[in-house]
C-alpha cells in the first residue's frame, strides 16, 4: 500500500482509530522539499503496510485542518495515536531520520 | 557468500547516477546508496537551464529521477539508505548503512556539497518560497523584484552582479564593513545603481506570509534593528562539502573537499570522488556528470588490476 491522500474526514477517521498510530505528512504542491521526501515516504508506507498507515494532506485544500494542527512549515510530519499528536518532525533529511523519529516517538 | 558489488556509489545526485550508468553499461555490478531521493542538491532547483539537451529547461527533481531511471535501465540497484560508517582501506570495502552492510570492490563518493545555511529559524521551510541559494539558478524568478542577498565573499559578489542585472533592486547584507571578494568584483558592484549595501548587518529573522516578505536585520556594531521588505532572499555564505563520513579516511583540502584530480581518484586505491564533493573549479551538473563517467573508467581500470 502506498501513501494515502487524505482529506479532513479521512484524517479524523485514521487518527481516532483506537490504538492504531498513523503518520501524516502536511504538504503542499508548491513545496519543493516535499517532492524530495516523497520517494522515502512511499518506501516507508510499503514497508510498514501492516503497522502504520502513512497519509498526506494538502494544506492548500485542507486549510482549516492545517490551522487546527498549527502547521506553519511544510513538510511537517506528525505521528498520531488515539486522536493525539505524539510528536512531529519538520523537513527530515533522510528516510532513516523519519524511521528513527517513528521508533522514538512510539517508544515514548 | 555475501554479495560483493563491483561499485558502490554513495549519493544519488548527477555525479553518482552518471557513474552508475557508465559502470553498469561496462558490466559492473553497481549499487547506489541514497538517503532521500535522486538528484541531490539539484532536486531543490526549480528550473535548470544550463544542462544541455532540454531546450525548455527542466526542473531538478525530474532530471534527478530521469538520471536514476536511466541508470536503473541497465541494472543499477538503488537503496534508500543513510551511510553510517565506511571502511575503505581494504580490497573489499565495507559500507555500514541504516539498511544493513554492503560490500564493494570500489567506492565512489558522490555525497555532494550543500550551500551553507544562514542558521536562522524557519530557513528550510522557505526554500522554494522565496529563499534561494543559487542566483544563477533562481534569479530569473525575481525579475523586476526586490531581493536581499546575504554574503560578502566572491560568490556573493558574483551573485549580486547576476541579480543586479535581473532584479529591480538588490540589497546586499554583509556582517563586515567591506566585501571579502577579490578586487575585480568591487568596482562593478559599487557602480551598479540598483545595489544597496547594508554593512555590519546580520539577518536575525526571516519574515514570511506563505512566502518570503522580508528580513529583520541587526547591526552588529550599534545593535540597531531594522526590517527590510523584499520578495526574495539569496543566501551566499559559502558551501559545505558532505565529507563528515570520510574525515580521516581520505585526504581532504582545507575547505573540507575530497582531494582528487580530474581522474577522480582519491588518496585511497579503488575510492573515487565525483561531483561537488571533489576539489574542482566549477561545481555544476555538467561537471558532476562528467566526473561520473571518468570515475567509471578509472574504476574499471582499477578492477582490472585486481584480477
Amino acid at each position: 500500500m502506498s501513501v494515502i491522500q487524505m482529506n479532513t474526514e479521512m484524517f479524523r477517521t485514521y487518527t481516532t482509530t483506537p490504538g492504531k498510530p498513523v503518520l501524516v505528512e502536511f504538504s503542499a504542491p508548491w513545496c519543493v522539499y516535499c517532492r524530495r521526501i516523497a520517494p522515502a515516504l512511499d518506501k516507508l508506507a510499503a514497508q510498514m503496510v501492516d503497522t502504520l498507515p502513512v497519509g498526506i494532506i494538502n494544506i492548500d485544500e485542507e486549510k482549516t485542518l492545517a490551522e487546527q494542527e498549527q502547521i506553519e512549515v511544510v513538510p511537517t510530519l506528525i505521528l498520531y495515536r488515539d486522536g493525539q499528536a505524539l510528536g512531529s518532525i519538520v523537513a527530515p533529511e533522510s528516510k532513516a531520520q523519519i524511521e528513527s523519529f517513528i521508533q522514538e516517538t512510539l517508544a515514548q | 557468500m555475501e554479495r560483493i558489488y563491483d561499485m558502490i556509489i554513495i549519493g544519488g545526485g548527477p555525479g553518482g547516477y552518471s557513474a552508475a550508468l557508465y559502470a553498469a553499461r561496462a558490466g559492473m555490478d553497481t549499487l547506489v546508496l541514497e538517503k532521500l531521493s535522486a538528484g541531490g542538491q539539484m532536486a531543490l532547483t526549480e528550473q535548470i537551464d544550463n544542462y544541455p539537451g532540454f531546450e525548455e529547461g527542466i526542473d531538478g527533481f525530474t532530471l534527478g529521477e530521469k538520471m536514476q531511471r536511466g541508470a536503473e535501465r541497465f541494472g543499477v540497484q538503488t537503496e534508500l539508505a543513510e551511510v553510517l560508517s565506511l571502511k575503505l582501506d581494504e580490497a573489499v570495502k565495507t559500507v555500514e548503512t541504516s539498511e544493513g552492510t554492503f560490500l564493494g570492490k570500489t567506492v565512489v563518493l558522490a555525497t555532494g556539497a550543500s550551500p551553507r545555511e544562514l542558521g536562522v529559524e524557519g530557513e528550510k521551510s522557505l526554500i522554494g518560497r522565496g529563499l534561494n541559494y543559487c542566483a544563477a539558478c533562481d534569479g530569473m524568478f525575481f525579475k523586476g523584484k526586490t531581493v536581499v542577498l546575504v554574503g560578502g565573499g566572491n560568490s556573493a559578489a558574483a551573485d549580486a552582479m547576476i541579480l543586479s542585472r535581473i532584479c529591480e533592486k538588490v540589497i546586499l547584507v554583509h556582517r563586515r564593513d567591506t566585501l571579502r571578494a577579490t578586487k575585480i568584483y568591487h568596482d562593478p558592484l559599487m557602480k551598479a545603481e540598483n545595489v544597496e549595501f547594508r554593512w555590519n548587518n546580520v539577518v536575525t529573522e526571516l519574515l514570511a506570509e506563505g512566502k518570503v516578505t522580508g528580513v529583520r536585520l541587526k547591526n552588529v556594531q550599534t545593535g540597531e534593528e531594522t526590517t527590510v521588505p523584499c520578495d526574495g532572499i539569496f543566501v551566499s555564505v559559502g558551501r559545505k562539502p558532505a565529507t563528515e563520513l570520510v574525515k580521516g579516511l581520505v585526504e581532504l583540502d582545507e575547505g573540507g573537499y575530497i582531494v582528487a584530480d580530474e581522474s577522480t581518484r582519491t588518496s585511497l586505491p579503488g575510492v573515487f570522488a565525483v561531483g561537488d564533493v571533489r576539489t574542482k573549479v566549477l561545481r555544476q551538473v555538467v561537471t558532476a556528470v562528467a566526473d561520473g563517467a571518468v570515475a567509471s573508467h578509472y574504476a574499471e581500470e582499477y578492477l582490472a588490476t585486481l584480477e
